[in-house]
Formats: C-alpha cells, sequence, structure tokens
C-alpha cells in the first residue's frame, strides 16, 4: 500500500498514511513532504492515519521534524484517526494536543475559515 | 503449549517488517488482543530498529539475532545485536534521549518498550554489542474481547 500526499491550495498539505509506518518507510514519506514545505507556502499539515495499520518512534521522528520545519511560519499540525496504540505513543512525546476527533472533512471546512477567511 | 524460536537476519532496514512479521506471528497462539498485539509490534520494531540504527549504523552486513520463547502466555523475546553497544544504559532509557537526533530519532524508543511491555532489561558493552529482552504477559483470554 502507498501513502496519499494531496496539495489542497497553496497552504494545506493532507497526508494520508498506509501500510506500515516504521524507520524503513519514513525516509520515503520525508523526501516526498519536506520539498513540498521548503517550498514555502504551506502553513498546514494534516496527518490522516486512518489507513495506517503501524506506527513506533520513527512516526514520531516524522511528525517532530515536519513541527520543527512550519515552526518559524508559525504553521499548524493536525493528526487524525490515530489507533488507540498509535494514541498512546502519540502521548508519550507530548503530541496528544495536536490530535482531533473531527473528521478530515471538517477540518478541512474549519481550515478554510481559519487560513482564507481573514 | 510452550514454544520457542530463534531468527537471525542482518542490519537492513526492510527487516523490520519481517521481525514484527515473525513475532506476531509467534504469539498468535496466545490469542492476543488487538491492543495487546499492536503494542507487543511496536516493542519488537523499536529493538530492533535500534539494532540495525544504533548498533550497526544500518551497515547491512552486521547479524541481529531474535531468540523468543513462550510459557504459557508470557513472552521473553531477546533482541542481540554485536554492534557498537551502550555506554551509559541509564541515560540511554530516559525519554528523549537519542544519540541521532540529525535522524529524526525521537528518543521515545525505549519509553515506548517499557510502557508496552513488563520488563525490559538491557545488557551491553560498548564495541562488543547490546541485547535487549522484553518479557510480556499476556492477560487470560476470558478477560477481555478477541479477535474475531
Ligand atoms: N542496540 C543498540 N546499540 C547501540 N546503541 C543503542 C542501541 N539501542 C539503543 N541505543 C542507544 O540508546 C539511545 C536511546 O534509544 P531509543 O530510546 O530507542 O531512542 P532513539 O532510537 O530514538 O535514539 C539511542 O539514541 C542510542 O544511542
Ligand atoms: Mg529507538
Amino acid at each position: 500500500m502507498h501513502h496519499e500526499v494531496e496539495k489542497v491550495g497553496d497552504e494545506i498539505i493532507i497526508i494520508r498514511l498506509k501500510g506500515e509506518l516504521d524507520h524503513h518507510s519514513t525516509q520515503e514519506i520525508r523526501d516526498e513532504i519536506v520539498p513540498m514545505i521548503k517550498n514555502g507556502t504551506i502553513k498546514v499539515l494534516v496527518w490522516n492515519l486512518k489507513d495506517l495499520n503501524f506506527m513506533d518512534s520513527s512516526g514520531i521522528g516524522l511528525i517532530l521534524g515536519r513541527m520543527r520545519e512550519l515552526a518559524p511560519i508559525d504553521g499548524q499540525t493536525i493528526i487524525v484517526n490515530p489507533s488507540e496504540t498509535m494514541r498512546k505513543i502519540f502521548q508519550f512525546a507530548g503530541l496528544s494536543p495536536y490530535i482531533c476527533s473531527d473528521s478530515e472533512i471538517d477540518i478541512m471546512s474549519k481550515l478554510g475559515g481559519i487560513v482564507y477567511g481573514q | 503449549m510452550d514454544n520457542e524460536i530463534t531468527l537471525s537476519f542482518i542490519a537492513k532496514s526492510e527487516n523490520e517488517a519481517l521481525a514484527r512479521m515473525v513475532m506476531s506471528s509467534f504469539i498468535a497462539a496466545i490469542d492476543p488482543t488487538i491492543e495487546e498485539l499492536s503494542e507487543f509490534k511496536t516493542v519488537i520494531s523499536e529493538a530492533v530498529t535500534n539494532a540495525i540504527v544504533h548498533g550497526y549504523e544500518e551497515d547491512g552486513t552486521g547479524k541481529i539475532e531474535i531468540h523468543a520463547r513462550r510459557e504459557d502466555r508470557e513472552i521473553v523475546v531477546s533482541i542481540v545485536d554485536y554492534g557498537r553497544g551502550i555506554r551509559d544504559v541509564n541515560q540511554a532509557r530516559e525519554p528523549l534521549f537519542t544519540t541521532k537526533p540529525d535522524e529524526e530519532r525521537s528518543g521515545m524508543g525505549f519509553t515506548i518498550m517499557e510502557s508496552f511491555s513488563d520488563d525490559v532489561e538491557i545488557y551491553s558493552i560498548p564495541n562488543r554489542g547490546t541485547t535487549v529482552t522484553i518479557t510480556k504477559r499476556f492477560v487470560p483470554i476470558q478477560e477481555t474481547s478477541r479477535i474475531v
């Protein structure tokens, strides 16, 4: 299974991870997302974990790494649909505040207001 | 009812998934809950990744061994490498401690292993290698709902 990266407008990227996220598979995803963030306009990363069957601490490294890249422009990170085990892992790493219980569609409509509505 | 296996493979990142798969099959006879299984897989993944990334710095030649033993509903797994070793084991266990922050390691590996198992023992000699032994007890079948 292959992950899906969708750019919505200039400011939002939705990353739909699939299969298993470990040290081996993070490299490929990182290589795809980093250049998209570096081009400067991205303000929000949505990590949708609905179809992710497994994640270890490599996932924490991947998400924290991107948060650091977004920090200078005050970018936002949103995590949706983590499994029970993933929820615990995020909690250990202090990432629980970034988990959102809304659906991807609800998040997108709220973000529409934030990002485009000023 | 009891069982024992040994698995040996080289320090290549694609073997992380293989190790998880073999160990999942090994505990299938216990009939773990979905939660127990995914926590167990995470523990294996953390220890094997450490051996590959830190023990051998992904050299693709170093050997990693997994020895697993099942006695009733208790699993004892040792992940063995003959790599660099850990100089200060107590420091390595600390949450967020990592010697590879530049490679986006989060320093949460041992914290996850400890939280998702009943016991984690680390035996390491610098430049000789590391053995991490994990014990996990699975709850009796009637206490929880099962995978159907
Ligand atoms: N098998 C190993 N061989 C050598 N060093 C190790 C091994 N396992 C862990 N370490 C050391 O312990 C530290 C902490 O490990 P861990 O908690 O898994 O965090 P991370 O892997 O994210 O660095 C590592 O950064 C590394 O220095
Ligand atoms: Mg680790």
